[in-house]
């Protein structure tokens, strides 16, 4: 019998918020969040809850890693369904009156050919057009609500997120993987930029919205960090918090206060004031998988009703749909696991382990590669008492040989000491980009 | 003196404030040392023996581990140092496992034929089958000969510290390691703590301080061996002498280290996480 420490809760539950990625406070006080849901690719949903935390409504029918959720002027509320890769908008009782896939007689196709490919943001200007972030697609568009597209910018941004409109009908937007954040004019004329480039300045720019005194609040999200520049480009305010935060997008309130989505660092919204006080927040996570007190089921022999190996969870959480877990149906003694993926992101085969802060322990584990064109390897992730990752990208995490290309059955084994504040692991064999890893014989123990 | 001299005679110092530490904060008797016979552990070795002549003690006790698969060369390169150093090297063995496979290479293993110890040292660490081939590949295998050989030695002998010859551009998970690393004691495994005093040294200053202070070194190396362990596992990179190889463009233990950084960078670039 397995000893889990904690059996996890039932996956999906409404109002289960796993990663929030967008925030909006409503002019009647309530906060509209949307929720990429759970790393298995569950639970995504767009909830609006009260100042006390009722959830007051919300939809996630067929909802796929949706992104954004935005209330529109006519009571609705516009979603972007990111990894289904469409613009949804739906009203209060939850009819959905737009859907993009209707777009282009039935096969989802703009006006110009394209097809959306992982919006992340939609807005609606004044005009009820919407202004739309095709993040993979690397540009923000202008579509009207029959696809067609009014205008482009797709230049100069690689994958990009939020890009919103100005009172001054300029669009702010960050180029994410561009390290800056642009304002650029309707002429697509960049007439403002923060960000030089280098990560110090900006990491992964997530948001950015422009401030009533003019300034810019940009999140700065792989620098864990908040920054207000102002027009002249200086550092004139910031929020950090003491643990490694997800910080992904932030929301000016009325009341000078900000709203700030943090993401898988601690699955909660934040209300933050000036002096960097939390006033608000807004946290119901609890965690849809098990944590055992020792690797259960390493050696892959059974096998769950799903067709998965029992007590592992196959995690979607970074892929852009895609992948599957397949088996190799030739190895001795018996079918062992692996992973398949054909696209840029990454899958995971993972199981969630106690450990104590301080403990060494040593992991091994035999893997096989095909094709990899990317990476693939056995690492850990370790977890404080929230459920907040202790690392700020996954290449710190301690990890065993990346393997690329092909390689045949190799042993691999390394140690990792836990961190201060981590309650538990994550262990996990992932792959990046495109093939195929198959692992084996897997171990956790402590030296 | 050239610069280079001063370079390696500060990290050849740095290395003796780290044993006169662990001479200060443990008793002689509950050290010992590592010795493989391979260039970092010899080195290390030779650094501890000139800390000890400058302390007039005697140098700890040093242990060697027979995988069951040796270098000839090996076994005469420590026989023939340990003699001419006044060294006690204890050759410490699984005898149980090397039975159960009897003594050859590649045998299978039943695990209910090793002893008790052996059997809750394979529960302990996870393995789930009923047997395993006694070779250098096997996780288990590798377990059972080294680890529990190390562990068992540091309980026989109550040795409370023990040197290590690692460096941290061994690999890049090294690169966080401290000099003073105390490992918990826990199931089977004594409490110890491990010292490496020459972490700081590459591969390159190695082979420098080897021969700017002519230090022996096992002939394997010259054969162009660049890293020693057992014998079905090391293979050589090349016919040239080690210290003649591209050392700082080619790994010690793999060739292929410009994929990896593209690797990572392509992982660093992840959106999420």
């Amino acid at each position: 019998m397995p000893d889990i420490i904690s059996p996890g809760t039932k996956r999906g539950i409404p109002g289960n918020i796993e990663m929030p990625l967008a925030i909006e406070r409503l002019p009647n006080g309530n906060t509209l969040i949307a929720d990429a849901g759970d790393e298995a690719g569950f639970g995504s949903e767009i909830i609006e809850i009260d100042m006390v935390g009722n959830i007051v409504w919300s939809y996630n029918e067929g909802l796929r890693f949706a992104h954004s959720g935005r209330r529109l002027k006519n009571g609705n509320t516009l979603i972007t369904d990111t990894t289904n890769n469409r613009l949804l908008e739906v009203t209060p009782d939850k009819r959905i009156v737009l859907n993009s896939d209707e777009w282009g007689n039935g096969t989802g196709k703009l006006s110009d050919g394209s097809h959306l490919h992982y919006p992340n943001e939609a807005f609606e200007l004044e005009d009820g057009t919407f202004l739309v972030t095709d993040r993979n697609n690397d540009r923000c568009i202008q579509v009207d609500r029959e696809g067609n597209v009014l205008w482009s910018f797709d230049k100069e941004v690689q994958h990009p997120h939020n890009a919103n409109p100005l009172q001054n009908g300029n669009i702010l937007i960050s180029d994410s993987d561009g390290n800056r954040i642009l304002e650029i004019n309707r002429n697509k004329e960049i007439v403002w930029s923060y960000g030089d480039g280098n990560i110090e300045t900006l990491w992964w720019p997530r948001s950015a919205i422009r401030l009533e005194n003019g300034n810019t609040m940009i999140t700065d999200s792989k620098n864990h960090r908040i920054i207000e520049v102002s027009p002249e480009g200086e550092i004139v305010w910031k929020f950090q918090t003491e643990h490694i935060d997800k910080f992904y997008i932030t929301h000016a309130t009325k009341d000078d206060t900000f709203l700030i989505a943090c993401t898988d660092g601690h699955h909660q919204v934040i209300e933050v004031d000036r002096a960097g006080n939390i006033v608000w927040l807004f946290r119901n996570y609890r965690r849809p998988f098990p944590i055992y007190s020792r690797l259960t089921n390493g050696f892959f022999k059974e096998i769950d009703e799903d067709g998965l190996p029992k007590h592992w969870i196959l995690a979607t959480r970074l892929s852009e749909g895609g992948g599957k877990l397949i088996w190799d149906k030739e190895n001795k003694p018996r079918p062992c696991p692996g992973l398949e993926f054909d696209r840029s992101g990454a899958l995971f085969l993972q199981q969630a382990i106690k450990v104590k802060a301080g403990e060494v322990y040593k992991v091994a584990a035999e893997i096989k590669t095909i094709d990899v064109k990317g990476s693939a390897a056995v690492h850990i992730d370790f977890f404080d008492a929230y459920g907040g990752s202790l690392y700020h990208v996954i290449t710190e995490m301690p990890s065993g040989t990346l393997f690329t290309g092909t390689n045949d059955w190799t042993l691999d084994s390394f140690e990792a000491k836990v961190p201060d504040r981590s309650t538990y692991a994550e262990l996990r064999l992932f792959l990046n980009d495109k093939g195929k890893v198959f692992i084996r014989n897997l171990m956790f123990h402590k030296v | 003196m050239s610069n280079k001299d001063e370079i390696l005679e500060k990290k050849v110092n740095d290395s003796k404030k780290v044993i006169n530490e662990a001479f200060d904060r443990f008793p002689l008797e509950n050290l010992a040392i590592t010795w493989t016979g391979g260039k970092d552990s010899t080195l290390t070795l030779w650094i501890i023996r000139q800390v000890c002549q400058e302390r007039g003690i005697k140098v700890p006790k040093c242990m060697t581990i027979d995988e069951g698969d040796p270098f000839p060369e090996i076994e005469k390169f420590l026989k023939e140092w340990s003699t001419k150093w006044n060294i006690d090297l204890e050759i410490c063995r699984n005898e149980d496992v090397l039975k159960a496979a009897n003594y050859k290479l590649g045998a299978t293993v039943k695990v209910k034929d090793l002893n008790e110890r052996n059997q809750a040292e394979i529960k302990r660490i996870g393995y789930e089958e009923d047997e395993f081939p006694f070779e250098a590949e096997s996780y288990v295998g590798n377990h059972l000969m080294k680890t529990v050989v190390l562990n068992q030695f540091i309980e026989r002998n109550n040795i409370k510290a023990i040197f290590q010859g690692l460096r941290w551009d061994e690999q890049p998970a090294r690169r966080k390691d401290e000099y003073f690393n105390f490992r918990e004691g826990g199931e089977l495994t004594p409490a110890h703590t491990r010292i490496c005093p020459i972490l700081h040294f590459t591969e390159r200053d190695v082979w420098d301080t080897i021969f700017k202070y002519n230090i022996p070194f096992c002939e394997l190396y010259k054969q162009g061996y660049r890293s020693l362990g057992a014998k079905t596992t090391s293979k050589k990179l090349s016919d040239i002498p080690a210290w003649e190889q591209d050392l700082e463009h080619t790994g010690e233990r793999d060739g292929r280290r410009q994929d990896k950084e593209k690797a990572m960078e392509k992982l660093r670039k992840l959106g999420y996480m």
